[in-house]
């Protein structure tokens, strides 16, 4: 017992968290024993995702910008690993960890001038880029494939295995959230929520806190850097739609789904994201008409997203019993 | 490069954005009033296309009919805005940004998903209308007569809601609730409707570009979110909530991409960002608009 409670105050979460975490992981870690290749395919990718989600809530959540143009990042992370495995012939390891070193670049280029402006603007600005590199990537044929992206890629046999994918995408996932985790609790995390509930008075305390949205806007673009750099791996492939709008408003419904102002709500959101649309899919062509329907539901009656609406729950009947 | 090339793209380039104004105009109202930038505005555009093509095909042997269906479609997306805005945006107002946009979002996919239905996935076509099918010749130069048309139509709308937001009674209700929402809901206006009817005009306004424009291109799937990125451009370089902004905005626009297909087909697509974020960081309320 005092172990784990050691374990709980390391990772800063109570125990009931603490224990769900690692029956979590647990079960993520067994997981390819007990169901079929296609569902550990499924995993691989919610896992990437839920990543990309996580890497966006620390602008969306935590620092309270809009962010329109995620998927430009995470097309410049899975591009970059896409290009130095093909185009220069560089091996696996220096082509993964250019994904996040070039994503971060980009981001602090974008970031700079983005956060110059706030709300709408902001909004408006991150879109304006995002289909930017969308247009770069549609474009620029010679070193991006243009419409086509590139395909075959020369990834290592060991990532043909769906299991090795797997491990290894649950590995670099785990160790990202917790960095995420980490950096969303330190001193720098809390001066960004400060910023999120009142921007004004953070700075009149001294704060410089463009600085801290660029930090915050950097630190997002690198881990969804890292994420498409897993996609192109999971896949094998890439395309010009990872940076297209649609992706972006994908991980924002993630996001929403979810709950922004809860940890796990992306994470939560893309589990229920995905089984939604293959649930969906199964049965209608016609999803989107549900998933718009399910949006406009979430966002009239349960805004907090499902971890946020439970946490609310929660909260009351804890109330309750006092 | 000829002469008649440059002038052909110059017709051509602000007849396109006269469209877009349209639009943009809507957009930038709608904002300006409500304070929602609404996502699904382009959804709006290809509904009021979509429906201009119904209608002008039921109605084909009738002479004018797509004149008719131009009468008609607008008033159908009005409908659709003013049901949107009562029964899903009303609820919504005080909520933070995010969600009001989530929620468009949500009518984006949920509208492209019906056009899909009923319209399928394939193209559309409307023919150019009688009387409109010809050419004209001006200074030794051809221009195709729907082009003028729909510069002009451009124009007249321009001058019209000039008239109506700066010289009516109901104009000055809408600045006024524009400017300062409570203050004229302590002095009696009805804000709500207020609301409403902006989204309504706005979304009439969609809906006549939606009739306008076919006959130039064609109605499809997809117009709606291409639609509304240029609509966004034009709002930003001319100013989110100016009525004469949308209106340079769009020309700006217009020409940008008319000459941008001519000089340099391959970034054309990119010109008109990079003039939006030229803008944003000169002049980030954009050309006529007023800093915060």
């Amino acid at each position: 017992m005092a172990q784990d409670r050691s374990f709980s105050s390391f990772l800063g979460i109570g125990l009931p968290a603490a224990l769900i975490m690692v029956g979590l992981l647990a079960a993520l870690i067994s997981l390819p024993l007990y169901v079929g290749q296609s569902w550990v395919s499924i995993t691989t990718e919610m896992l990437i995702m839920s990543l990309a989600a996580c890497a966006l809530n620390i602008m969306l959540g935590y620092t309270g910008l809009v962010s329109f143009g995620p998927a430009g990042l995470y097309a410049v992370g899975a591009y970059t690993t896409a290009i130095f495995l093909q185009k220069l012939g560089l091996s696996i390891a220096p082509s993964m960890l250019a994904a996040p070193v070039l994503a971060g670049l980009i981001g602090a280029i974008v970031g700079w001038i983005c956060v110059r402006r706030t709300a709408v603007y902001f909004a408006l600005l991150t879109l304006a880029f995002s289909q930017i590199i969308w247009t770069v990537i549609f474009e620029w044929y010679a070193v991006t494939g243009g419409d086509d992206g590139l395909t075959s890629l020369p990834i290592p046999d060991f990532f043909f295995n769906i299991s090795n994918c797997y491990y290894f995408t649950l590995f670099v996932v785990g160790v990202c959230t917790f960095i995420i985790w980490k950096i969303i609790n330190s001193p720098f995390g809390q001066t960004l929520k400060a910023i999120r509930e009142n921007r004004n008075r953070v700075e009149f305390i001294g704060v410089n806190t463009k600085r801290y949205q660029l930090g915050a806007f950097v630190l997002s673009s690198l881990f969804l850097g890292i994420s498409g750099s897993l996609y192109c791996v999971f896949s094998g492939s890439v395309f010009p739609n990872f940076a297209y709008w649609v992706k972006s408003a994908d991980m924002l419904v993630i996001c929403l789904l979810g709950g922004v102002y809860n940890f796990s709500g992306p994470l939560v959101g893309t589990l229920i994201y995905t089984l939604l649309t293959k649930i969906i899919a199964d049965y209608t062509t016609h999803w989107h008409l549900f998933l718009g329907g399910i949006i406009i539901f979430i966002i009239l009656v349960m805004r907090n997203g499902v971890v946020g609406t439970l946490a609310d729950l929660w909260a009351r009947k804890k109330q309750k019993q006092l | 490069m000829t002469f008649e090339a440059l002038a052909g793209q110059t017709i051509s380039g602000i007849s396109l954005g006269m469209v877009w104004f349209l639009i943009a105009v809507g957009l930038s109202i709608i904002f300006g009033t409500l304070k929602v930038l609404n996502l699904a505005h382009g959804s709006l555009y290809m509904l009021g296309s979509y429906t201009c093509y119904q209608v002008t095909t039921s109605l084909a042997p009738l002479a004018g009919n797509f004149w008719l269906a131009v009468l008609l479609a607008p008033l159908v997306v009005a409908l659709v805005g003013g049901l949107i805005e009562v029964f899903l945006l009303r609820p919504i107002y005080k909520a933070e940004m995010l969600y009001q946009y989530i929620l468009t979002f949500a009518l984006v996919l949920i509208i492209a998903e019906v056009c899909k239905i009923i319209w399928g996935a394939g193209y559309h076509s409307i023919s150019v209308p009688w009387p409109f099918k010809g050419s004209v010749r001006l200074f030794g130069l051809t221009f195709p007569q729907y082009n003028l048309f729909l510069i002009v139509m451009g124009a007249v709308v321009f001058m019209g809601l000039r008239l109506l937001i700066n010289h009516t009674s109901l104009g000055r209700i809408i600045r006024a609730v524009t400017h300062n929402r409570e203050m004229a809901n302590a002095l009696g206006v009805n804000v709500p409707w207020v609301y409403t009817g902006v989204f309504m005009l706005g979304s009439w306004l969609a809906g006549l570009a939606g009739c306008l424009w076919p006959p130039m291109s064609a109605v499809t799937l997809g117009s709606d979110m291409a639609v509304v990125i240029d609509c966004f451009i034009i709002v930003v370089i001319g100013g989110l909530g100016s009525l004469s902004g949308a209106f340079l905005g769009a020309i700006i626009l217009g020409l940008t991409t008319a000459y941008g297909v001519l000089f340099v087909p391959k970034l054309a697509v990119a010109f008109g960002f990079i003039l939006m974020v030229i803008i944003l960081i000169i002049r980030p309320w954009g050309l006529l608009g007023e800093p915060e």
